[in-house]
């Protein structure tokens, strides 16, 4: 399967962070759509969020910059999951996530959730309640990156 | 551009999409609820902590348009002629994330093949949709207290009802004629509580930020992809008795030969033998009531009328039970039931004048 990404020209639904701060932050919503040509390939399109249906996959795109002229340090970026989004991956980018509302953090795979029975579960993505990424290094002057993770319209 | 995570620009689309699976979804959130995502930052600038950051999108989610219309239970329904209020049974379900209404078309295929099998040979009259009443009555099975109804009022997502379709069955049909009936619903616009809600129109053209309609239903047997309607089928099977009478005779006795070779002559006795045949495949016949008039040259042997006999390769067994009645010149008995594929008689003797 090839994918061509493509992000459309449209005006992102964006809100961008003060521009009095040092940092800035950008959060954009994608809808995540797999449209196949005539030849059977398939090409995922990222559109605005204007028809966005239950079930349906949604990108969300985290823009930063260091537009201050020192380093950031301990540059932490947290996002709770809006309560009719469920988290399904943050791609490559191993972000620390939060199953219980924000009050332990780790890796998904190490988290677990406690069973009426007493027991402990794995959690899931769907268990997710937070994404965070802390960052090891500091974000040097005029730095600039992007962060995404993946969700579904409940 | 020192940042580990800058990379993530690039991510990998293909494997992500081939490894994120997407769990059936039913309703979902209500259409018009707006999501907000909202992300912040914290930072420090040398060792010293700076005001949090914060960024914010929403989205409004549109309204999706889905229905199930299901048969329960799979089977025909077998009926006999003449019965009236023969019963299919189906399922709606609102998938839609939103309340709606639902109009309720009841119709009959005419020729073709039936859901079941078989090709539908005729067609029941008096349709009409019942809706099963969910907390009093035969709840899931039709029954007199269950409503009339055309339309389904506000229906909530995801709880299912379930739906009869009533006819009757005309008369005169023969085991293994089929009629197929089908059901469609169409969303219909909800929020009137009481009323019937006017069509549901998909958004075309551009797209708004808006709460916006998306057709998303499936193809059914008589209604398209995406056009707020879905359909499903059933069919009645007629499954009736087919009776053959046959009778025959046998001298029994003579005032002469005795049982060694008895032959008709007067003072003989007679044995009559009526079968009833119920052909197979079909249902089985009760309360089948056999007259026969004694012949004016025969006398009517008292106590000899015996009933539900058999038959074996074609002549009948001197067996069953004794019973019925005489009034002459007419014997007559009742059968309790004969099966389908079975043969039973009724026997009686008489005398030669």
């Amino acid at each position: 399967m090839r994918n061509a990404l493509l992000f459309l020209s449209a005006t992102l639904v964006s809100v961008p962070a003060l521009a009095a701060n040092q940092v800035a932050l950008e959060n954009s919503v994608f809808v995540e759509r797999v449209q196949t040509d005539a030849n059977g390939r398939q090409r995922v399109l990222l559109e605005e969020p204007k028809v966005v249906v239950p079930g349906d996959r949604l990108v969300f795109v985290l823009n930063y910059r260091n537009a201050g002229a020192q380093a950031a340090d301990k540059f932490v970026i947290t996002n709770p999951m809006p309560s009719a989004v469920r988290f399904t991956d943050a791609g490559d980018s191993q972000p620390l996530v939060s199953v219980d509302g924000g009050r332990q953090w780790g890796p998904l795979p190490e988290l677990t959730i406690a069973m009426a029975d007493g027991s402990r579960r794995a959690a899931q993505p769907a268990d997710v309640t937070h994404v965070r990424w802390a960052f090891q290094k500091p974000i040097p002057a005029g730095g600039t990156g992007k962060l995404l993770f993946r969700g579904v319209v409940k | 551009m020192t940042s580990k995570l800058t990379y993530m620009g690039t991510l990998g689309l293909a494997a992500l999409w081939g490894a994120a699976s997407i769990p059936a979804m039913a309703a979902g959130t209500t259409a018009g609820t707006s999501v907000t995502n909202t992300a912040t930052v914290d930072y420090q600038v040398g060792g010293v902590a700076q005001g949090q950051q914060s960024a914010s999108n929403s989205f409004v989610v549109d309204r999706k348009i889905n229905l199930l219309v299901e048969e329960v239970a799979d089977a025909t329904t077998f009926v006999v002629p003449g019965e009236t209020s023969a019963v299919t049974t189906f399922q709606l379900t609102n998938s839609s994330n939103e309340i709606l209404d639902f109009l309720l078309t009841a119709s009959q295929i005419v020729g073709g093949t039936a859901t079941h099998g078989g090709t539908d040979t005729f067609n029941v009259t008096n349709v009409r949709v019942y809706r099963d009443n969910g907390t009093t009555g035969t709840v899931g099975s039709y029954d007199p207290g269950d409503a009339l109804v055309t339309y389904i009022d506000e229906l909530a997502p995801d709880t299912p009802i379930r739906l009869f379709v009533v006819a009757d069955i005309p008369t005169g049909l023969a085991t293994g004629a089929i009629a197929g009936v089908q059901l469609r619903a169409t969303a219909l616009e909800g929020g009137g509580g009481g009323t019937q809600g006017a069509a549901v129109s998909q958004t075309s053209g551009a797209n708004t930020a808006g709460k916006d309609t998306v057709f998303a239903d499936g193809i059914g047997v008589n209604d398209g992809n995406r056009d707020a309607s879905h359909s499903d089928a059933d069919d009645y099977t007629v499954r009736t008795a087919t009776l053959t009478v046959t009778k025959s005779s046998r001298v029994v006795s003579d005032p002469f030969n005795g049982t060694s070779n008895p032959k008709m002559i007067p003072g003989a006795t007679v044995e009559y033998c009526i079968a009833v045949a119920n052909a197979g495949g079909g249902a089985d016949a009760s309360s089948v009531t056999i007259n026969d008039s004694v012949p004016g040259q025969l006398s009517f042997v008292a106590g000899t009328i015996r009933l539900n006999g058999t038959v074996t390769g074609g002549t009948c067994n001197a067996d069953g039970v004794a019973g019925g009645s005489y009034a002459a010149p007419i014997v007559s008995g009742t059968i309790a039931s004969v099966a389908a594929g079975a043969t039973r008689t009724l026997i009686f003797q008489a005398t030669v004048n």
